[in-house]
Protein backbone atom coordinates (compact mmCIF):
# COMPACT_ATOMS: atom_id res chain seq x y z
CA UNK A 1 0.00 0.00 0.00
CA UNK A 2 1.06 4.06 -0.32
CA UNK A 3 1.69 5.34 2.93
CA UNK A 4 1.73 8.92 3.30
CA UNK A 5 4.05 8.84 6.12
CA UNK A 6 6.82 7.06 4.49
CA UNK A 7 6.69 9.32 1.27
CA UNK A 8 6.52 12.47 2.80
CA UNK A 9 9.46 11.62 5.17
CA UNK A 10 11.53 10.03 2.35
CA UNK A 11 10.59 12.95 -0.04
CA UNK A 12 11.72 15.82 1.82
CA UNK A 13 14.95 14.17 2.56
CA UNK A 14 15.03 13.44 -1.64
CA UNK A 15 14.41 16.88 -1.83
CA UNK A 16 16.97 18.18 0.64
CA UNK A 17 19.69 16.78 -1.74
CA UNK A 18 18.02 17.33 -5.10
CA UNK A 19 17.51 21.30 -4.59
CA UNK A 20 20.41 22.91 -4.23
CA UNK A 21 19.99 27.02 -3.44
CA UNK A 22 16.52 28.87 -4.23
CA UNK A 23 13.66 26.85 -5.85
CA UNK A 24 10.30 28.42 -7.52
CA UNK A 25 7.35 26.59 -7.12
CA UNK A 26 4.42 26.93 -10.11
CA UNK A 27 1.38 27.79 -7.59
CA UNK A 28 -2.25 26.76 -8.76
CA UNK A 29 -3.87 26.40 -5.02
CA UNK A 30 -4.90 22.87 -6.16
CA UNK A 31 -3.93 19.85 -4.31
CA UNK A 32 -0.68 18.81 -5.97
CA UNK A 33 0.60 22.13 -6.19
CA UNK A 34 -0.13 22.69 -2.36
CA UNK A 35 1.04 19.42 -1.57
CA UNK A 36 4.08 20.25 -3.34
CA UNK A 37 4.95 23.13 -1.56
CA UNK A 38 4.42 21.77 1.43
CA UNK A 39 6.73 18.99 1.10
CA UNK A 40 9.48 21.97 -0.75
CA UNK A 41 8.80 24.43 2.33
CA UNK A 42 9.82 21.59 4.83
CA UNK A 43 12.53 20.35 2.75
CA UNK A 44 14.31 24.04 1.83
CA UNK A 45 12.15 26.51 4.10
CA UNK A 46 11.95 30.37 2.46
CA UNK A 47 14.39 29.39 -0.01
CA UNK A 48 11.17 28.62 -1.81
CA UNK A 49 9.12 30.85 -3.59
CA UNK A 50 6.06 30.20 -4.79
CA UNK A 51 4.51 31.93 -8.07
CA UNK A 52 0.88 31.89 -8.84
CA UNK A 53 -0.41 33.48 -12.53
CA UNK A 54 -3.45 34.69 -12.77
CA UNK A 55 -4.08 33.69 -16.60
CA UNK A 56 -7.71 35.58 -17.05
CA UNK A 57 -8.70 31.56 -17.40
CA UNK A 58 -9.11 31.04 -13.77
CA UNK A 59 -12.34 30.90 -12.13
CA UNK A 60 -14.58 33.46 -10.35
CA UNK A 61 -12.74 34.77 -7.47
CA UNK A 62 -10.12 31.80 -7.71
CA UNK A 63 -6.89 34.12 -7.73
CA UNK A 64 -7.80 36.16 -5.00
CA UNK A 65 -8.31 32.86 -2.83
CA UNK A 66 -5.23 31.28 -4.03
CA UNK A 67 -3.12 34.35 -2.95
CA UNK A 68 -4.56 34.48 0.59
CA UNK A 69 -3.93 30.38 0.60
CA UNK A 70 -0.33 30.98 -0.17
CA UNK A 71 -0.24 33.49 2.83
CA UNK A 72 -1.95 31.55 4.99
CA UNK A 73 0.30 28.55 4.15
CA UNK A 74 3.03 31.05 5.11
CA UNK A 75 4.89 31.05 1.87
CA UNK A 76 7.11 33.51 0.33
CA UNK A 77 5.08 34.19 -3.00
CA UNK A 78 4.97 35.83 -5.90
CA UNK A 79 1.47 37.02 -7.43
CA UNK A 80 1.39 37.61 -11.28
CA UNK A 81 -1.22 38.95 -13.06
CA UNK A 82 -0.96 38.07 -16.92
CA UNK A 83 -4.61 37.78 -18.26
CA UNK A 84 -3.88 40.40 -20.83
CA UNK A 85 -0.86 38.35 -22.26
CA UNK A 86 -2.63 35.21 -22.23
CA UNK A 87 -5.69 36.14 -24.11
CA UNK A 88 -3.73 37.92 -26.35
CA UNK A 89 -1.50 34.97 -26.86
CA UNK A 90 -4.56 32.54 -27.62
CA UNK A 91 -6.26 35.10 -29.82
CA UNK A 92 -7.38 32.80 -32.88
CA UNK A 93 -6.33 29.75 -31.43
CA UNK A 94 -8.83 26.53 -31.95
CA UNK A 95 -6.79 23.68 -31.76
CA UNK A 96 -6.66 22.25 -28.31
CA UNK A 97 -3.47 21.00 -28.44
CA UNK A 98 -2.40 24.30 -30.06
CA UNK A 99 -3.97 26.06 -26.72
CA UNK A 100 -2.10 24.18 -23.87
CA UNK A 101 0.76 24.31 -25.84
CA UNK A 102 0.92 28.16 -26.04
CA UNK A 103 -0.53 27.83 -22.58
CA UNK A 104 2.42 25.62 -21.12
CA UNK A 105 5.31 27.75 -22.60
CA UNK A 106 3.69 30.97 -21.27
CA UNK A 107 4.28 29.44 -17.88
CA UNK A 108 7.35 28.80 -18.35
CA UNK A 109 8.10 32.26 -19.79
CA UNK A 110 6.92 33.76 -16.62
CA UNK A 111 8.41 31.87 -14.40
CA UNK A 112 11.95 32.01 -16.04
CA UNK A 113 11.59 36.00 -15.68
CA UNK A 114 11.12 35.59 -11.82
CA UNK A 115 13.96 32.62 -12.00
CA UNK A 116 16.54 35.46 -13.60
CA UNK A 117 15.21 38.15 -11.25
CA UNK A 118 15.35 36.41 -8.41
CA UNK A 119 18.59 33.73 -9.10
CA UNK A 120 16.83 30.56 -9.38
CA UNK A 121 17.48 27.30 -11.07
CA UNK A 122 14.92 24.80 -9.84
CA UNK A 123 11.08 24.59 -11.41
CA UNK A 124 9.14 22.50 -8.87
CA UNK A 125 5.68 21.21 -10.55
CA UNK A 126 3.11 18.89 -8.76
CA UNK A 127 3.03 16.94 -11.46
CA UNK A 128 0.93 13.56 -10.91
CA UNK A 129 1.08 10.75 -12.86
CA UNK A 130 -1.62 10.91 -15.23
CA UNK A 131 -0.27 14.09 -16.38
CA UNK A 132 2.70 12.56 -17.81
CA UNK A 133 1.11 9.45 -18.94
CA UNK A 134 -1.67 11.01 -21.17
CA UNK A 135 1.10 13.80 -22.44
CA UNK A 136 2.49 10.39 -24.73
CA UNK A 137 6.19 10.51 -25.28
CA UNK A 138 8.20 7.11 -26.95
CA UNK A 139 5.51 4.39 -26.98
CA UNK A 140 2.75 6.38 -25.23
CA UNK A 141 0.19 7.90 -27.56
CA UNK A 142 -0.66 11.55 -26.45
CA UNK A 143 -3.91 12.01 -25.58
CA UNK A 144 -3.39 15.38 -24.61
CA UNK A 145 -0.28 17.56 -24.36
CA UNK A 146 -0.82 18.53 -20.36
CA UNK A 147 0.87 22.06 -19.81
CA UNK A 148 3.55 20.62 -17.67
CA UNK A 149 4.47 18.41 -19.44
CA UNK A 150 3.77 17.75 -23.49
CA UNK A 151 3.29 21.90 -22.58
CA UNK A 152 6.85 23.01 -21.91
CA UNK A 153 9.25 24.23 -24.26
CA UNK A 154 11.95 22.15 -25.56
CA UNK A 155 14.43 25.01 -24.66
CA UNK A 156 13.57 25.13 -20.74
CA UNK A 157 16.52 25.81 -18.83
CA UNK A 158 15.01 25.76 -15.00
CA UNK A 159 16.08 22.35 -13.72
CA UNK A 160 12.89 20.32 -12.45
CA UNK A 161 12.12 18.89 -9.58
CA UNK A 162 8.44 16.82 -9.19
CA UNK A 163 8.25 14.79 -6.40
CA UNK A 164 4.69 13.63 -7.15
CA UNK A 165 5.19 11.78 -10.52
CA UNK A 166 4.33 8.31 -9.89
CA UNK A 167 1.25 9.13 -7.58
CA UNK A 168 -2.11 9.64 -8.58
CA UNK A 169 -4.64 12.27 -6.79
CA UNK A 170 -5.70 9.82 -4.23
CA UNK A 171 -2.35 9.23 -3.42
CA UNK A 172 -1.88 13.07 -3.32
CA UNK A 173 -4.77 13.31 -1.28
CA UNK A 174 -3.24 11.19 1.61
CA UNK A 175 -0.17 12.95 1.49
CA UNK A 176 -2.65 16.29 1.95
CA UNK A 177 -4.24 14.72 4.82
CA UNK A 178 -1.32 13.65 6.82
CA UNK A 179 0.17 17.51 6.14
CA UNK A 180 -3.21 18.51 7.95
CA UNK A 181 -3.57 20.61 4.54
CA UNK A 182 -7.39 22.22 4.03
CA UNK A 183 -6.96 21.73 0.32
CA UNK A 184 -6.79 17.90 0.43
CA UNK A 185 -10.61 17.85 -0.85
CA UNK A 186 -10.92 20.42 -3.62
CA UNK A 187 -11.67 18.84 -7.23
CA UNK A 188 -9.38 18.64 -9.62
CA UNK A 189 -8.98 22.09 -11.92
CA UNK A 190 -6.58 22.02 -15.38
CA UNK A 191 -3.77 24.31 -15.41
CA UNK A 192 -4.60 25.95 -18.76
CA UNK A 193 -7.80 26.47 -16.85
CA UNK A 194 -11.16 27.31 -18.89
CA UNK A 195 -9.52 27.91 -22.07
CA UNK A 196 -10.18 24.26 -21.89
CA UNK A 197 -13.81 24.56 -21.15
CA UNK A 198 -14.31 26.88 -24.29
CA UNK A 199 -14.89 24.81 -27.56
CA UNK A 200 -13.09 26.68 -29.83
CA UNK A 201 -11.57 30.21 -28.97
CA UNK A 202 -11.33 31.34 -25.69
CA UNK A 203 -11.82 34.77 -25.79
CA UNK A 204 -12.30 37.31 -22.74
CA UNK A 205 -16.49 37.06 -23.51
CA UNK A 206 -16.51 33.57 -23.81
CA UNK A 207 -14.48 33.01 -20.71
CA UNK A 208 -16.87 35.35 -19.00
CA UNK A 209 -19.59 33.17 -20.05
CA UNK A 210 -17.97 29.52 -19.32
CA UNK A 211 -17.04 31.37 -15.42
CA UNK A 212 -20.28 31.92 -14.59
CA UNK A 213 -21.42 29.10 -15.71
CA UNK A 214 -18.64 26.68 -13.88
CA UNK A 215 -19.66 28.88 -10.93
CA UNK A 216 -23.25 28.27 -11.05
CA UNK A 217 -22.97 24.50 -11.58
CA UNK A 218 -20.11 24.45 -8.60
CA UNK A 219 -22.42 25.88 -6.15
CA UNK A 220 -25.22 24.09 -7.21
CA UNK A 221 -23.79 20.48 -6.83
CA UNK A 222 -22.30 21.24 -3.69
CA UNK A 223 -25.20 22.74 -2.67
CA UNK A 224 -27.37 19.28 -3.45
CA UNK A 225 -24.56 17.50 -1.87
CA UNK A 226 -24.42 18.94 1.10
CA UNK A 227 -27.91 17.96 1.37
CA UNK A 228 -27.48 14.79 0.95
CA UNK A 229 -29.31 14.52 -2.80
CA UNK A 230 -26.34 13.20 -4.48
CA UNK A 231 -23.24 12.09 -3.59
CA UNK A 232 -20.37 14.97 -4.05
CA UNK A 233 -18.55 14.48 -7.72
CA UNK A 234 -14.94 14.07 -7.66
CA UNK A 235 -14.84 16.81 -10.45
CA UNK A 236 -17.70 18.74 -11.91
CA UNK A 237 -18.14 21.81 -14.31
CA UNK A 238 -19.77 23.57 -17.33
CA UNK A 239 -18.46 23.21 -20.86
CA UNK A 240 -18.76 26.07 -23.50
CA UNK A 241 -20.28 24.50 -26.78
CA UNK A 242 -20.09 27.97 -28.78
CA UNK A 243 -22.68 26.41 -31.56
CA UNK A 244 -25.61 28.53 -31.63
CA UNK A 245 -29.38 26.58 -31.06
CA UNK A 246 -32.60 28.45 -31.63
CA UNK A 247 -34.54 29.58 -28.39
CA UNK A 248 -37.69 32.02 -27.55
CA UNK A 249 -37.01 34.54 -24.93
CA UNK A 250 -40.03 36.64 -23.71
CA UNK A 251 -42.14 35.92 -26.94
CA UNK A 252 -38.54 37.22 -28.98
CA UNK A 253 -36.63 34.61 -30.93
CA UNK A 254 -33.29 33.72 -29.38
CA UNK A 255 -30.19 32.06 -31.51
CA UNK A 256 -27.46 31.39 -28.25
CA UNK A 257 -24.57 29.20 -27.11
CA UNK A 258 -25.28 25.56 -25.49
CA UNK A 259 -23.48 25.08 -22.34
CA UNK A 260 -22.63 21.18 -21.54
CA UNK A 261 -22.78 20.26 -17.83
CA UNK A 262 -19.71 17.43 -16.62
CA UNK A 263 -19.47 15.54 -13.53
CA UNK A 264 -17.49 12.42 -13.58
CA UNK A 265 -16.91 9.76 -10.58
CA UNK A 266 -13.56 8.73 -10.08
CA UNK A 267 -10.38 7.68 -7.99
CA UNK A 268 -7.15 8.67 -9.96
CA UNK A 269 -8.35 10.51 -13.37
CA UNK A 270 -7.56 7.12 -15.19
CA UNK A 271 -10.67 5.77 -15.43
CA UNK A 272 -14.35 7.93 -14.56
CA UNK A 273 -17.76 7.07 -14.79
CA UNK A 274 -20.29 9.91 -15.29
CA UNK A 275 -22.13 11.14 -12.18
CA UNK A 276 -25.56 11.15 -11.91
CA UNK A 277 -27.09 14.06 -11.18
CA UNK A 278 -30.80 13.82 -9.59
CA UNK A 279 -32.99 16.10 -12.28
CA UNK A 280 -33.95 18.41 -9.45
CA UNK A 281 -30.64 19.74 -9.65
CA UNK A 282 -29.94 19.51 -13.47
CA UNK A 283 -33.11 21.52 -13.66
CA UNK A 284 -32.21 23.85 -11.12
CA UNK A 285 -28.54 24.06 -12.93
CA UNK A 286 -30.25 24.70 -16.36
CA UNK A 287 -32.49 27.66 -15.21
CA UNK A 288 -29.83 29.35 -13.57
CA UNK A 289 -27.30 29.43 -16.01
CA UNK A 290 -29.76 30.45 -18.72
CA UNK A 291 -31.37 32.80 -16.94
CA UNK A 292 -28.16 34.38 -15.88
CA UNK A 293 -26.35 34.47 -19.44
CA UNK A 294 -29.43 35.55 -20.78
CA UNK A 295 -29.61 36.03 -24.72
CA UNK A 296 -25.78 34.32 -25.53
CA UNK A 297 -26.75 30.71 -23.60
CA UNK A 298 -30.23 29.14 -24.56
CA UNK A 299 -29.43 25.36 -24.48
CA UNK A 300 -27.94 23.48 -21.73
CA UNK A 301 -27.29 19.64 -22.29
CA UNK A 302 -25.82 17.06 -19.57
CA UNK A 303 -22.52 14.89 -21.03
CA UNK A 304 -22.98 11.09 -20.13
CA UNK A 305 -20.14 10.00 -21.33
CA UNK A 306 -17.22 7.68 -19.50
CA UNK A 307 -14.04 7.65 -19.59
CA UNK A 308 -12.85 5.61 -21.92
CA UNK A 309 -14.17 7.07 -24.73
CA UNK A 310 -14.37 10.58 -23.19
CA UNK A 311 -11.55 12.49 -20.91
CA UNK A 312 -12.77 14.58 -17.77
CA UNK A 313 -12.15 17.98 -19.82
CA UNK A 314 -13.67 18.40 -23.84
CA UNK A 315 -9.99 19.01 -24.62
CA UNK B 1 8.12 -10.55 -1.17
CA UNK B 2 7.09 -11.75 -4.78
CA UNK B 3 8.57 -9.89 -7.81
CA UNK B 4 6.59 -9.36 -10.97
CA UNK B 5 7.64 -6.81 -13.52
CA UNK B 6 5.46 -4.86 -15.82
CA UNK B 7 6.53 -4.73 -19.23
CA UNK B 8 5.49 -1.38 -20.63
CA UNK B 9 4.02 -1.66 -24.30
CA UNK B 10 2.87 1.87 -24.34
CA UNK B 11 -0.62 1.67 -22.26
CA UNK B 12 -2.31 4.56 -20.85
CA UNK B 13 -2.46 2.15 -17.61
CA UNK B 14 0.58 0.42 -17.68
CA UNK B 15 1.33 2.38 -14.32
CA UNK B 16 -1.48 1.64 -12.83
CA UNK B 17 -0.56 -2.18 -13.41
CA UNK B 18 2.62 -1.37 -11.53
CA UNK B 19 0.44 0.91 -8.91
CA UNK B 20 -1.68 -2.29 -8.25
CA UNK B 21 1.12 -4.35 -7.71
CA UNK B 22 2.74 -2.25 -5.42
CA UNK B 23 -0.40 -2.00 -3.05
CA UNK B 24 -0.53 -5.97 -2.80
CA UNK B 25 2.93 -6.11 -1.77
CA UNK B 26 4.95 -7.21 -4.50
CA UNK B 27 8.61 -6.13 -5.64
CA UNK B 28 7.44 -4.65 -9.04
CA UNK B 29 9.48 -2.00 -11.68
CA UNK B 30 8.03 -1.24 -15.31
CA UNK B 31 10.61 -1.64 -18.03
CA UNK B 32 10.81 -1.42 -21.71
CA UNK B 33 9.51 -3.81 -23.55
CA UNK B 34 13.02 -3.76 -25.17
CA UNK B 35 14.31 -5.66 -22.20
CA UNK B 36 15.88 -8.84 -22.78
CA UNK B 37 15.00 -11.51 -21.35
CA UNK B 38 18.15 -12.25 -19.87
CA UNK B 39 18.23 -9.06 -18.02
CA UNK B 40 14.80 -10.10 -16.41
CA UNK B 41 16.32 -13.02 -15.30
CA UNK B 42 19.20 -11.57 -13.65
CA UNK B 43 16.91 -9.85 -11.36
CA UNK B 44 14.95 -13.39 -10.55
CA UNK B 45 11.62 -12.05 -11.44
CA UNK B 46 8.49 -14.68 -10.75
CA UNK B 47 6.13 -13.77 -13.53
CA UNK B 48 5.45 -10.63 -15.48
CA UNK B 49 2.33 -8.44 -17.02
CA UNK B 50 2.41 -7.40 -20.79
CA UNK B 51 0.87 -4.29 -20.47
CA UNK B 52 -1.44 -2.85 -23.15
CA UNK B 53 -0.31 -0.21 -25.73
CA UNK B 54 -1.39 1.90 -29.08
CA UNK B 55 0.11 -0.40 -31.25
CA UNK B 56 -2.32 -2.08 -33.23
CA UNK B 57 -1.44 -5.49 -32.88
CA UNK B 58 -4.87 -5.97 -35.33
CA UNK B 59 -2.71 -4.69 -37.74
CA UNK B 60 0.60 -6.64 -37.52
CA UNK B 61 2.63 -4.34 -35.11
CA UNK B 62 5.22 -5.83 -33.45
CA UNK B 63 5.18 -5.37 -29.78
CA UNK B 64 9.37 -5.28 -28.54
CA UNK B 65 10.54 -8.56 -27.40
CA UNK B 66 7.40 -9.57 -25.80
CA UNK B 67 8.24 -12.59 -28.57
CA UNK B 68 11.32 -13.65 -26.39
CA UNK B 69 9.15 -13.82 -22.96
CA UNK B 70 6.57 -15.88 -24.64
CA UNK B 71 8.72 -18.28 -26.15
CA UNK B 72 11.32 -18.52 -23.41
CA UNK B 73 9.75 -17.50 -20.12
CA UNK B 74 9.47 -20.47 -17.63
CA UNK B 75 7.29 -17.63 -15.31
CA UNK B 76 3.69 -16.93 -15.73
CA UNK B 77 2.75 -14.03 -18.03
CA UNK B 78 -0.17 -12.08 -17.69
CA UNK B 79 -1.05 -10.44 -20.97
CA UNK B 80 -3.56 -7.95 -21.06
CA UNK B 81 -5.15 -6.05 -23.88
CA UNK B 82 -2.24 -5.46 -26.60
CA UNK B 83 -0.27 -8.13 -24.27
CA UNK B 84 -3.18 -10.00 -24.67
CA UNK B 85 -3.39 -9.36 -28.39
CA UNK B 86 0.28 -10.00 -29.49
CA UNK B 87 0.40 -13.61 -27.22
CA UNK B 88 -2.89 -14.91 -29.23
CA UNK B 89 -1.50 -13.59 -32.27
CA UNK B 90 2.38 -15.41 -31.29
CA UNK B 91 1.04 -18.54 -30.18
CA UNK B 92 -1.18 -19.20 -33.85
CA UNK B 93 -4.52 -17.21 -33.34
CA UNK B 94 -5.97 -14.49 -35.17
CA UNK B 95 -6.32 -10.64 -34.23
CA UNK B 96 -8.18 -8.24 -36.19
CA UNK B 97 -9.69 -4.97 -35.79
CA UNK B 98 -13.09 -4.92 -34.00
CA UNK B 99 -16.28 -5.18 -35.64
CA UNK B 100 -17.98 -2.83 -32.45
CA UNK B 101 -14.65 -1.71 -30.48
CA UNK B 102 -15.48 -1.36 -26.93
CA UNK B 103 -14.76 1.45 -24.58
CA UNK B 104 -15.50 1.64 -21.07
CA UNK B 105 -18.18 -0.42 -19.14
CA UNK B 106 -18.65 -3.69 -19.93
CA UNK B 107 -20.41 -7.16 -18.69
CA UNK B 108 -17.89 -10.16 -18.62
CA UNK B 109 -19.14 -13.49 -18.67
CA UNK B 110 -16.77 -16.20 -17.38
CA UNK B 111 -16.99 -19.41 -19.34
CA UNK B 112 -15.35 -21.86 -17.17
CA UNK B 113 -15.62 -22.45 -13.52
CA UNK B 114 -13.23 -22.79 -10.82
CA UNK B 115 -10.17 -21.45 -12.97
CA UNK B 116 -7.28 -19.96 -10.48
CA UNK B 117 -7.42 -16.38 -12.34
CA UNK B 118 -10.90 -15.79 -11.48
CA UNK B 119 -11.18 -17.84 -7.99
CA UNK B 120 -13.30 -15.08 -5.75
CA UNK B 121 -14.78 -13.56 -9.46
CA UNK B 122 -18.30 -14.09 -10.15
CA UNK B 123 -19.87 -15.31 -13.37
CA UNK B 124 -20.94 -12.02 -14.52
CA UNK B 125 -19.20 -8.93 -13.54
CA UNK B 126 -18.45 -5.69 -14.54
CA UNK B 127 -15.02 -4.85 -16.34
CA UNK B 128 -13.79 -1.85 -17.92
CA UNK B 129 -12.16 -1.86 -21.73
CA UNK B 130 -10.25 0.11 -23.98
CA UNK B 131 -9.92 -1.55 -27.28
CA UNK B 132 -9.89 -1.45 -30.99
CA UNK B 133 -8.65 -4.61 -31.98
CA UNK B 134 -9.70 -8.31 -30.65
CA UNK B 135 -8.68 -11.88 -30.71
CA UNK B 136 -11.00 -13.54 -33.22
CA UNK B 137 -9.55 -16.98 -33.10
CA UNK B 138 -7.96 -18.76 -30.56
CA UNK B 139 -4.72 -20.30 -30.62
CA UNK B 140 -3.73 -23.47 -30.48
CA UNK B 141 -3.03 -24.97 -26.86
CA UNK B 142 -5.54 -22.13 -25.37
CA UNK B 143 -8.73 -22.35 -23.93
CA UNK B 144 -11.20 -19.79 -23.60
CA UNK B 145 -11.99 -18.05 -20.18
CA UNK B 146 -14.37 -15.33 -20.55
CA UNK B 147 -16.57 -13.12 -22.90
CA UNK B 148 -18.82 -10.73 -23.48
CA UNK B 149 -21.53 -9.18 -25.65
CA UNK B 150 -19.59 -8.06 -28.19
CA UNK B 151 -16.31 -9.41 -27.82
CA UNK B 152 -16.39 -13.52 -28.13
CA UNK B 153 -12.72 -13.63 -26.36
CA UNK B 154 -12.43 -11.52 -23.54
CA UNK B 155 -10.19 -13.68 -21.39
CA UNK B 156 -7.92 -17.09 -22.31
CA UNK B 157 -5.22 -19.65 -20.52
CA UNK B 158 -2.65 -21.57 -22.13
CA UNK B 159 -3.43 -25.30 -21.51
CA UNK B 160 0.39 -26.43 -20.63
CA UNK B 161 1.51 -23.00 -19.22
CA UNK B 162 0.84 -20.48 -16.70
CA UNK B 163 0.02 -17.72 -19.20
CA UNK B 164 -3.12 -15.55 -19.10
CA UNK B 165 -4.74 -12.85 -21.87
CA UNK B 166 -7.16 -10.55 -20.86
CA UNK B 167 -8.83 -8.35 -23.34
CA UNK B 168 -10.40 -5.94 -20.22
CA UNK B 169 -8.15 -4.10 -17.73
CA UNK B 170 -8.14 -5.53 -14.37
CA UNK B 171 -5.95 -2.75 -13.05
CA UNK B 172 -8.25 0.08 -13.53
CA UNK B 173 -10.30 1.06 -10.33
CA UNK B 174 -13.54 0.26 -11.94
CA UNK B 175 -13.28 -2.98 -12.41
CA UNK B 176 -14.79 -5.46 -9.76
CA UNK B 177 -13.58 -7.88 -9.15
CA UNK B 178 -9.57 -6.00 -10.80
CA UNK B 179 -7.77 -6.90 -7.57
CA UNK B 180 -8.78 -10.05 -6.82
CA UNK B 181 -7.65 -10.84 -10.50
CA UNK B 182 -4.47 -9.58 -9.67
CA UNK B 183 -4.29 -11.70 -6.13
CA UNK B 184 -4.90 -14.48 -8.06
CA UNK B 185 -2.31 -14.11 -11.03
CA UNK B 186 0.39 -12.90 -8.06
CA UNK B 187 -0.35 -16.39 -5.90
CA UNK B 188 0.25 -17.79 -9.14
CA UNK B 189 3.83 -16.15 -9.25
CA UNK B 190 4.04 -17.42 -5.84
CA UNK B 191 3.72 -21.26 -6.60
Amino acid sequence: MFHAERFIEKTISTLQNEIKGKALIAFSGGVDSTVCAALVNKAIGNQLIAVHVDTGYMRKNESEQVKQMMKNLGLNYRYITASKEYYHALKGVENPEKKRKIIGEKFIRIFEQVAQKEHIDSLVQGTIAPDWIESGGGLRDTIKSHHNVGGLPKDMKLHLVEPLRDLYKDEVRKVARALHLQVSERQPFPGPGLAIRIIGEATPERTRLVREACDIVEKEIERASEQGLMERPWQYFAVLIPIKTVGVHGDKRAYGNTIAIRAVQSVDAMTCHYSTIPHEVLDMISTKITNTLKEKVNRIVYDVTNKPPGTVEWE
Amino acid sequence: MVRIYVIDNGGQWTHREWRTLRDLEVETKIVPNTTLLKELQKDDIQGLVLSGGAPRIGLNSLLGNCAEYLDKGKFPILGICAGHQFMARHFGGKVQPSALPEFGQVELTLCVDNDPLFLGVPKKSIVWESHNDEVTILPKNFIKLGESENCYIQAMRHTDKQFYGLQFHPEVEHTQFGEQIFKNFIHLCEE
